[in-house]
């Protein structure tokens, strides 16, 4: 008899309130039920919000950066079990529908971790953005030895082992890629996926997401954890 | 005693200090790779090792920096003066990024446990 894995899907949010139930209900429709979602001290109404969804609603009483975040919820996610954890951004800019890419490519590859790699709708990218991307993941090669299509790519999956594993200190962004570094210091195996991403208004108009400031700041933390 | 002495005659005072701390970073580095600490890694005891070896050296052996000293266009005592004070930054800067930086680990360990708290009780 095959028994299906546990999959939770872990949700870091700072105010994401007008996109998040919508998030949510797409996650949901993709037939995904164990949502894991952690407000990192939002200053609008998101954790009210995220209150009244089927989901299972965390909060940071202050603000401690996507990294911090996302390790509140691996362990919230091996607390209740999990075998697979997804993270995906909060800003509605990752497709629900791709998580089923990441639990094929668990089951056919037998691996510890799926990346996601946003290269379906490349072209759409912006240049800023895609100039941070190239930067970092050129960065990441440097200082980690491992040379990915995607270094910065939050849309990733992990077995309950890999998440075992993986220790991170950074709070903010270099959390992705302090990850690698992790994926490579226990050679866990993994594989990577293409992944749909939308670039709306909404999601490029938000101050704290990747852009060329936060690429020099990411690649300061991770040259001074090197260092430290 | 007499070779004791003569070491000190051998050696200028900041020269000690300056490899003793460079020697302590480095002990402190190997322990905590050694012992296999949280977020250790060969190529973070290898970057210590290259700094502050690079820093004793430099203070040991001060002839190594006549070159870059001619190049800069300081020469004579001055060197020394000029060395010890970015080292003493240096080490200043270093100690405080870390205290920050074990601070702010902190705040992170004691939001996720008061994030968590209400999970862990309704699961139990």
């Amino acid at each position: 008899m095959h028994i299906r894995p546990k999959i939770v899907i872990i949700i870091p949010i700072y105010n994401e309130s007008k996109v998040i139930g919508e998030v949510v209900a797409n996650v949901r429709k993709s037939g995904f039920d164990n949502i894991i979602i952690i407000d990192d001290g939002s200053t609008d109404n998101s954790f009210e919000i995220i209150k009244h969804l089927p989901v299972i609603a965390l909060q940071h009483k202050i603000n401690r950066g996507k990294g911090a975040t996302i390790r509140t919820g691996t362990e919230a996610a091996m607390f209740i079990g999990a075998d697979i954890v997804v993270t995906m951004d909060g800003d509605g800019q990752h497709d629900a529908l791709d998580i089923d890419r990441f639990v094929k490519a668990f089951q056919e590859k037998d691996v510890d971790v799926v990346l996601g790699v946003r290269q379906l709708e490349k072209e759409n990218m912006p240049i800023s953005r895609k100039l941070a991307n190239w930067i970092a993941d050129k960065v990441t090669f440097l200082l980690y030895g491992v040379n990915l299509q995607d270094s910065q790519s939050g849309f990733r999956a992990f077995s309950a082992h890999a998440i075992k594993l993986i220790k991170t200190k950074s709070n903010a962004y270099s959390y992705e890629s302090e990850v690698l570094r992790e994926i490579k210091t226990h050679q866990l195996s993994y594989t990577e996926v293409p992944i749909h991403v939308r670039y709306t208004a909404y999601s490029t108009s938000k101050k704290h997401k990747q852009n060329i400031v936060n690429g020099i700041k990411t690649i300061y933390t991770m040259i001074w954890n090197i260092l430290s | 005693m007499e070779h004791t002495i003569l070491i000190m005659i051998a050696f200028h005072l900041y020269q000690l200090i300056v490899s003793g701390i460079a020697i302590l970073m480095i002990f402190q580095g190997a322990i905590k790779y050694f012992t296999h600490g949280e977020n250790q890694s060969f190529l973070k005891f290898f970057v210590r090792l290259i700094v502050w070896g690079g820093m004793a050296t430099v203070s040991l052996f001060p002839q190594i920096t006549n070159a870059l000293a001619s190049f800069v266009g300081l020469q004579g005592n001055i060197n020394a003066v000029i060395m010890t004070g970015f080292l003493l930054v240096f080490l200043m800067i270093f100690k405080i990024l870390s205290v920050v930086e074990r601070i702010e680990h902190d705040i992170s360990v004691l939001t996720r446990e008061d994030a968590l708290k209400k999970l862990k009780s309704d699961v139990r």
